[in-house]
């Protein structure tokens, strides 16, 4: 099993290299300011050109780096192995480009003060991320000089407006929920915002990998379904982590009548009142706390109890997703074996 | 509906003492007798250690997470 993990990690190693090198010709368009700037956001945790820290993951480091546009090139060579490099990694830097360009966006519109946006500031980042979406149209029409129909080129570029509108959709729900009182959104409303937010991405990033390598329509269906599944895993898995993690600092603050600055994080879903699942979980048996956590009293201490109960619950359903994803690809599976790297990737 | 039935699940293991106590001497027959789906009773058989917050939360399940 380490032997297979070692085999994957140093496939996807290989991988990575090549698409770093494909994205770095993308950006040799850019001006040399604008360059840098991009390849600041380029170099954010978790994105291709990022550094990991190997204190973080000292069994797979690589693997932090660039996940999505990886498995759209896995998807892609999985569909047809001998798919050309050069075809498969332009569609895969564009997914690179895409998740970035709206990861900036969803940072400024969520105020939330990452490394980048401390360093550049808020109006450069969303510059950086109008280049980005700007990238992903020129990789993709790329294509057409390396000889790729026009009506897949067109395909791709329809797949990822579908796939923006979805996101950006998901986007204002979960904006506009901020306005709404917690008891008022459903679990259902949650899990939407979630597949628009996050599922559409993971969708497109899986769709993307099977419909450039010339899959059927059955085949990208089942890729998307498992990319959505996933993404939505993946969202409520983050959402009950930070909120986990947070109340691990609050708990300690609110029974020591401490005051803690949650700004330090960088983070402020909680402060700023983001409706994730777990919160409008606890709401519906609990009442919210009221502007300061700092206070001793029955009613902080049942709503801490609601919400330690909102996450395990929003835990088990991001289980439930994960289950649904691996059945899907189990059914993927048994059409043709999929890659041990793949299966790593993908966590299933 | 599976997500209902998880959140119904770890509302009452929150609330009822005596169902808390069952699942912690008897996971598997607490499991058996409210006749979850395979699926559903794999991922409240990994939940369970969980329930009482006593232990700390697995790490984050995907390492493409930042």
């Amino acid at each position: 099993m380490r032997d297979a993990s070692q085999l994957s990690i140093s496939s996807i190693a290989a991988q990575q290299s090549m698409l770093r090198e494909r994205l770095h010709r993308l950006l040799a368009l850019l001006h040399p300011e604008l360059y840098n700037d991009v390849v600041l956001a380029l170099e954010g945790a978790g994105k291709l050109l990022s550094r990991p820290d190997k204190e973080i993951n000292p069994l797979s480091p690589a693997l932090t780096a660039g996940v999505w546009p990886l498995l759209t090139l896995l998807i892609a060579q999985y569909v047809l192995p001998d798919i050309d490099l050069e075809h498969a990694s332009s569609v895969a830097v564009a997914v690179e480009c895409f998740v970035c360009a709206l990861d900036l966006l969803d940072d400024a519109e969520d105020g939330d003060q990452t490394p980048i946006v401390r360093t550049i500031g808020t109006p450069r980042v969303l510059n950086v991320s109008t280049a980005l979406l700007t990238l992903v149209q020129h990789a993709i029409l790329s294509l057409s000089k390396q000889g790729i129909a026009s009506t897949l080129t067109l395909r791709l570029l329809e797949t990822i407006q579908e796939a923006s509108l979805n996101a950006i959709a998901g986007q204002h729900r979960d904006l506009l929920a901020e306005q709404r009182l917690a008891q008022d959104l459903t679990q259902e409303e949650c899990i939407e915002i979630a597949a628009g937010k996050a599922g559409s991405i993971m969708r497109l990033v899986c769709r993307l990998g099977a419909l450039c390598a010339g899959a059927d329509d059955t085949l990208c269906d089942q890729f998307s379904e498992v990319g959505e599944l996933l993404g939505v895993a993946h969202q409520l898995d983050n959402d009950s982590h930070d909120l986990y993690h947070l109340l691990q600092d609050e708990s300690s603050a609110i029974l020591s009548e401490e005051v803690v600055d949650t700004s330090k994080s960088g983070k402020t879903d909680l402060v700023r009142g983001k409706k994730t699942l777990p919160v409008v979980l606890a709401a519906k048996t609990s009442t919210p706390l009221q502007e300061t956590w700092g206070s001793v009293n029955e009613e902080n201490r049942q709503y801490l109890q609601a919400l330690q109960e909102g996450i395990i619950t929003t835990w088990g359903i991001c289980l439930l997703y994960r289950e649904r994803a691996r059945e899907r690809l189990q059914e993927i599976e048994a059409q043709k074996p999929i890659a041990p790297a793949l299966h790593f990737l993908l966590g299933l | 509906m599976e997500e209902l039935q998880i959140q119904e699940f770890v509302h009452r293991v929150s609330t009822d003492e005596e169902l808390r106590k069952e699942l912690a001497t008897s996971p598997e027959s607490v499991i058996m007798r409210e006749g979850f789906s395979p699926r559903v009773a794999r991922i409240i058989t990994r939940l369970v250690p969980h329930l009482a917050m006593e232990k700390p939360m697995e790490v984050s399940l995907g390492f493409w997470s930042t």
